[in-house]
This record gives structure tokens, C-alpha cells and sequence, in this order.
């Protein structure tokens, strides 16, 4: 294997598959990176067992062949190299070496036989979206996913795919967050898949604002999503989703119509106050006024008083002020409409135009 | 003064109490005939044919064939325990349970109001007798050590008072193994140093032991000479939950280990909702033939005493742990800590988690008073 490139080349394709290559490591051939390089293209891959990435891109090469490396110490000798350097690297006696200028570094390999491959995902359908919808999906509802829950299944994100509509939900079990786009699914079949929370990570980095199609396959057991220089393999969590639909409020009777950065403002203020454990504040509604208020355990207590359009009978709420703000700084629309029934009951956060992303949050006993 | 309080065969006792038709045969509780489950107690009469507890129940049966085998009841045994302890708790606070059936009792501040230990524990013993129809085997000593083996040695039915003057004329002929923390190896070790009993341990140069063994042999040492400073520490003070239990013989096949910590979740999960208190750790222990001990632990994002919860935990802790390699196990321990008093106040999306804590209760409560495992979790151990 030998071949030229420049630094600049080289970085941001290492940087995108650097995420999944994890410090610790129990197999050692997981904490380096598999380079493969071809004639005239050159495809980098990371693993960590659960999520493969790989980075593509065109290359005019001398030899081609296959090796492994280790992940870090390489992207760190890129990064530290100059601005524009070249690097010339090359394969000799089970190690790789990488020259450029004056500098000269020599890698142990491990053979690329060892690299554990995912390989064949065995395609069962496939369709298109814009990366920027896909993005959205995903930044309007990945909060909301639990972490090392014992409900392994919630530990990620659904994606649900029917005809014409892509969604993803996410719930950790005392909020959930919904957003569904348009999509070119002509198949009639439904289909939920869990994507682990570590893949929507990744996923959530790689994705640009672009209008260009990403691939979406799923097998039985992976979802594989092909961008332009770049393909995303993530395992499948193999597990039920929760039937999400019975948890959407459906007999809420009050409504608040009010300004997401003036509540999200209030609420901001409120929340330093708030006991630090459990995040509560209580919201209190009554005609044409909502108040804020908080307190923690060394008795200091915050209040803020907001003018907002509300009809309704007068209600008090308690809420985890972080699951509220999760939902307001996911939405990006100016105004957001908030539906409630009783203080036992959960309520919905919408934008108030497009109704493409809602936000369920269960109150809290106070 | 230390009580220690073992109860004789405790599982297979209480089932002999309830099945009274099954008088006078061997009884091991524990998987099926055709099971591949561990022993969890043998009754006296099965012991005779040399069966122990966890002991593949297969290996049981081929040392008895009549063995009669029972399904495991924890809840029945947790209830009874319940009452044993309701029964110490007339004659002291300072109650630290080891198990279901095994605690240390501080019975030092109780001597002025009910009389000698020895008075107590004789007390104890006949209150188990007549209100639980039940044995149990009491140690009584100056120090936990010393009670544990004194309620060892005379079983069953065992009542051996050491007065502070006898500890070493008690413990002197002893042998070694007999020792807390000398396991197999540690014993091959002290004899081919030519000793054999722990009056042999107790002459030797503390110095030798201590750098031929490090903190080991200073404990060692200690013990010989009958000194164990470690109070009992009552279940009120307790930060966990736990529950473990040593092989008869070291243990490789993954389903009777799975089987075991599965019972082991489950007396753990059982004991927290008897006290109505949830825990957010969730450990394993685990001894290796080599007496190597590893713990392995996760905390889970709530508070909980969900059996299912518990389970889950323990058996993907353990799958991690075997990834590094199957090796012959001699203990397991489970392990239930970071306790919050404080109910959670967070609503739920999905009550079925909700509604899985309230079954588990009901599921007890039902066990509790019809006595036989009238409900219990698919996974026992037999499989």
C-alpha cells in the first residue's frame, strides 16, 4: 500500500468515523481504524461492534491494499501536522508509516483480516429523504431518549415508516417527543425500528443542512443510511416500543397560547432556584396570567408573573422544569401552544402553526 | 456479647413444616427431577446421602434417587424469616441479617434486662421452637468470629455458649480452615508451613503471616487469636440489600449459574419490598475458583424493587462478565444499594411499570398466605 494525500483531504473524513472508535477498548482491533485503498478511492472504517462508520473519497493511489490502524494516534498526527502539509504513506514489515516534511512516524498495524466487518444487512426496503429532514428528526426528538434505562427499548430512537410519512419517536418514560416529515415511501408495509441511542449520536454529527438524499436501508437487524462520502450501519435494538399513541393527551380542554422565548426565558429564571434534584416548578393558570414559581430545599424561592392568552379555569401544575425547556428549545417556531387537562394528566407542547413536532410531558407531584 | 443465630436447613424445614406428610424423607428445595436447577437447602435426611446445598440438583439425585424435590418459595421463607426476626427483636435492636436464615445479634446492652447471652439465646431458641415449629443452631461469644463457629460446631440443634475465657481453649484444636478468608489454597499454604490447627497459626511470628499473606495474614492472625473488632450492624443502618450464596462445589455451566443469581434477584427484590424501601444500584459478586472476587455493579436511571428490574440487571451484568471468560465460579452475590426513602414524584408515561411493582407486591402477598408458590416468575431454577 502506498499513496499521497493531503492533510486537509484527510482530516474531516477521519473525524467523522473517529466518533464510534471508543478509548477503552476490549478488543484491540476496535480501538483502530480499517484503511483500505483502492484504485482511486480510498474508504476509511470505524467500529465499535454497535455502529460502523465509513468514509469514502476519491484518491489517485500507487498501490492499493489493506491494514488497520491505531484510530487516535493517527487522527492526533494529522491534526498536529502544518496546514496544507502532504502526507506520504506507505506499508513496510507489519507497519505503516506516514512521512511528511521532516516528520516521520511509524504505526503498529493489526491485519485487516481481524476488523469486524458488518457486512451484508440484508436490505429489506429502502427509501430516500433530504439530509436536512432526516437532521430534523432527529435534533427535534433525541433528547427525549432514556439512558441505561432498564427498558432497554427506550434507550433509542423509533423510527416508524409508512406510506408517504418517515417519524421518529423518543421517550425516556415520563416525556416523549414525536416529528414526522414527508417522505417518498411508496411501500405500503409499517415498520418501527429502535436505533440505539449511541447510533443517533453519530448519526446527529455526520448529518449536514443539505438537500441532498440520504439512503435509508434496513435489514432485519441494522439500519444502514448512505450519505454522499459517507455510510452509517447502526444495530437495531431488538425490543417493543411502547404504543406511544395512547400517552398523546387527547381530552385536554385548556389551552395556553404564549411566546417561546418569553416562557422559555421565565422558566429559565425560575429553574435556578428549583430544587436541583428533581427540577420542579409550579405553573399556575388563570385567566390571562401564568405564574412560574419555584423553590428548593434552603428555602429561597423563585416567582415570575407572565401576560399570556389563556381562557381556561384556573389550574396549578407542577412540572420538571428541564423536561419543559427540553421541548421549547427543540421547537423553532416564535409561538408554541400548550394543552392541558388536569394536574394529574400530561401535557402537550406544539408549535402553534405547523404541528409536525409535539412534546408530551407528564407533571409532577409538588 | 454476639449471638449468632443459624437456622437448621431452614428452606427444606419450612417446607417439611408445611408438608408434614413428607416427615422423615430426604427433601431438597431446589429445581425438578428433570431440571438442571441448584439445591438452595436439603432437609437432614438428604444431607445423610451427601447432598448439600447448591449442588446441582442432577448430581443430588444421583447420590439419593427418592430425593424429593421442591420448587423454591421465597416468599414463604421470607415471611418466616420475618417472624424469626420479629422474635429477636423482643431481645435487641442491634440485629444484622446475613441471609434469610442466618443473623448476629449484639445482645451486650440486653444482658441487664433479660439476663446472660446465654440466657437470651436459649430464650430465642425455644420462642423459634414453639412459635415457628422451626431449629435453629445459636453461637454465643464475645465477638462475631467466634459466635459464627460456635453456631457452627454443634449442628443441628447447636447451642454453644464461649465464655471471653474459653475463646482460646475453643479455638485452639480447631483447624485452620475454619478461619474467615482461608479458603483452599491459603490452607494448602499455612500446612505446608507445617500448621495444621490455629493454636499452630496463633504460635507462629505474626510478621511471617503478615509477609508471606500482606493484610490477609494479619487477619489471619487476628482471628487465631480471637480478635474480630467488627460490630453488627443492624439492618435499620444497612446501605444494601444483599444476598449470596457459596457452591458445594465450584460451578461452570452458565444456566445453573443464571438459574442461582435469578433466585438470588429475587429474594434480594423480595426483602426490599418486605421494607418498603427501592435502591438504584444494582451488584453482583462473584468468586472465581481462585478465590479471586470480582462486583460488578450499574446504577439504574430510577429508584426500584421490581423483581423484573433487578433481574435484568443482574443477568446482563453477568453476561458481561462472562465475556471476559468462563471460568468455575465458587460464589455469587446480589446486591441492592442507593436506597431513597423519598417516593418518586415524576409522573409516568407508561403505568405498566407502575403497575409491574404493584403485581410484584400482590404476587407476594398472595405467596405469603397461601404458603406454596401459588405465583412466581416464569424463570426459576429448573429449565
Amino acid at each position: 500500500m502506498k499513496f499521497k494525500i493531503k492533510r486537509e483531504t484527510l482530516l474531516k473524513p477521519l473525524q467523522f468515523v473517529i466518533g464510534v472508535v471508543e478509548r477503552r477498548q476490549t478488543l484491540p482491533v476496535l480501538s483502530n481504524l480499517l484503511l483500505q485503498a483502492d484504485t482511486g478511492k480510498i474508504s476509511l472504517t470505524s467500529t465499535d461492534l454497535e455502529v460502523e462508520l465509513v468514509a469514502n473519497f476519491d484518491l489517485d493511489v500507487q498501490d492499493g491494499g489493506e491494514i488497520t490502524i491505531p484510530a487516535r494516534k493517527f487522527l492526533d498526527i494529522c491534526k498536529a501536522l502544518p496546514d496544507d502539509s502532504e502526507l506520504n504513506i506507505g506499508f513496510k514489515n507489519e507497519r505503516v508509516q506516514v512521512r511528511s516534511g521532516k516528520s516521520r512516524f511509524t504505526l503498529a498495524t493489526l491485519p485487516a483480516a481481524e476488523f469486524p466487518l458488518i457486512e451484508d444487512i440484508k436490505v429489506q426496503m429502502e427509501f430516500s429523504v433530504p439530509q436536512r429532514q432526516l437532521k430534523k428528526l432527529i435534533e427535534r426528538t433525541h433528547f427525549a431518549m432514556a439512558q441505561q434505562d432498564v427498558r432497554y427499548y427506550l434507550n433509542g430512537l423509533l423510527f416508524e415508516i409508512k406510506a408517504g410519512q418517515l417519524r421518529t419517536v423518543a421517550t425516556d418514560g415520563h416525556r416523549l417527543a414525536i416529528c414526522e416529515v414527508d417522505a417518498d415511501i411508496t411501500s405500503d408495509d409499517h415498520h418501527q425500528v429502535i436505533v440505539p441511542r449511541k447510533g443517533i449520536q453519530e448519526l446527529a454529527r455526520l448529518l449536514e443542512d443539505s438537500d441532498e438524499k440520504a439512503l435509508i436501508q434496513l435489514g432485519s437487524n441494522h439500519i444502514r443510511i448512505q450519505l454522499p462520502d459517507l455510510r452509517f450501519t447502526s444495530k437495531l435494538i431488538d425490543g417493543k416500543f411502547p404504543d406511544y399513541n395512547k400517552v398523546l393527551p387527547k381530552a385536554s380542554d385548556k389551552f395556553i397560547h404564549a411566546g417561546r422565548d418569553t416562557l422559555k426565558q421565565a422558566l429559565v429564571r425560575t429553574s435556578i432556584l428549583s430544587n436541583e434534584k428533581y427540577r420542579g416548578v409550579r405553573l399556575t393558570l388563570d385567566k390571562q396570567s401564568l405564574s412560574i414559581q419555584a423553590h428548593n430545599p434552603e428555602q429561597e424561592e423563585a416567582e415570575e408573573e407572565l401576560e399570556i392568552d389563556y381562557q381556561g379555569e384556573p389550574i396549578e401544575i407542577g412540572f420538571n422544569v428541564n423536561y419543559l425547556l427540553d421541548a421549547l428549545n427543540a421547537i423553532p417556531e416564535e409561538k408554541v401552544t400548550i394543552s392541558l387537562s388536569d394536574s394529574n394528566s400530561s401535557c402537550l407542547i406544539e408549535p402553534a402553526e405547523s404541528k409536525d413536532s409535539r412534546y408530551v410531558v407528564m407533571p409532577m407531584r409538588l | 456479647m454476639i449471638i449468632h443465630l443459624d437456622m437448621d436447613a431452614f428452606f427444606a424445614s419450612v417446607e417439611l413444616r408445611e408438608r408434614p406428610e413428607l416427615a422423615g424423607l430426604p427433601v431438597v428445595v431446589g429445581g425438578s427431577a428433570s431440571g438442571r436447577g441448584v439445591v438452595a437447602a436439603a432437609s437432614y435426611e438428604a444431607r445423610r446421602y451427601g447432598v448439600v446445598s447448591a449442588m446441582p440438583v442432577a448430581s443430588a439425585i444421583r447420590l439419593c434417587p427418592d430425593l424429593v424435590c421442591l420448587p423454591v418459595n421465597m416468599t414463604l421463607y421470607v415471611s418466616v424469616s420475618k417472624q424469626i426476626h420479629e422474635i429477636f427483636y423482643r431481645y435487641t435492636p442491634e440485629i444484622e441479617p446475613l441471609s434469610l436464615d442466618e443473623a448476629f445479634l449484639d445482645v451486650s446492652a440486653s444482658e441487664k434486662l433479660f439476663g446472660p447471652a446465654a440466657e437470651i439465646a436459649k430464650q430465642i431458641k425455644s420462642d423459634i421452637k414453639n412459635e415457628c415449629q422451626l431449629i435453629v443452631s445459636a453461637g454465643v461469644a464475645p465477638n462475631k468470629f467466634v459466635a459464627k463457629i460456635a453456631s457452627d460446631i454443634d449442628k443441628p440443634d447447636g447451642f454453644v455458649v464461649i465464655e471471653p475465657g474459653t475463646v482460646q481453649d475453643f479455638l485452639d484444636p480447631l483447624p485452620i480452615k475454619r478461619i474467615w478468608g482461608v479458603g483452599k489454597k491459603t490452607e494448602q499454604l499455612l500446612q505446608q508451613a507445617g500448621m495444621e490447627t490455629i493454636y499452630d497459626v496463633r504460635n507462629k511470628n505474626p510478621d511471617w503471616l503478615i509477609q508471606r499473606f500482606g493484610k490477609l495474614g494479619d487477619h489471619i492472625y487476628r482471628l487465631a487469636n480471637g480478635q474480630d473488632k467488627r460490630a453488627v450492624i443492624s439492618d435499620a443502618k444497612a446501605k444494601s440489600i444483599s444476598a449470596e450464596t457459596t457452591f458445594a462445589s465450584d460451578v461452570q455451566d452458565k444456566d445453573i449459574l443464571l438459574a442461582m443469581l435469578s433466585q438470588l434477584s429475587e429474594q434480594v427484590a423480595v426483602r426490599l419490598r418486605d421494607k418498603d424501601v427501592k435502591g438504584k444500584t444494582v451488584s453482583i459478586k462473584i468468586r472465581f475458583h481462585d478465590f479471586k472476587t470480582i462486583t460488578r455493579s450499574k446504577t439504574l436511571s430510577e429508584i426500584t424493587f421490581n423483581t423484573t428490574f433487578i433481574w435484568n440487571t443482574v443477568k446482563e451484568l453477568f453476561l458481561q462478565v462472562l465475556k471476559t471468560g468462563v471460568r468455575p465460579i465458587r460464589l455469587v452475590g446480589v446486591s441492592v444499594s442507593g436506597f431513597s426513602a423519598k417516593e418518586n414524584v415524576q409522573g409516568d408515561l407508561f403505568e405498566q411499570d407502575v403497575k409491574q411493582d404493584k403485581l410484584d407486591v400482590l404476587s407476594d402477598e398472595i405467596n405469603q398466605r397461601f404458603g406454596k408458590s401459588r405465583i412466581h416468575r416464569g424463570r426459576k431454577l429448573t429449565k
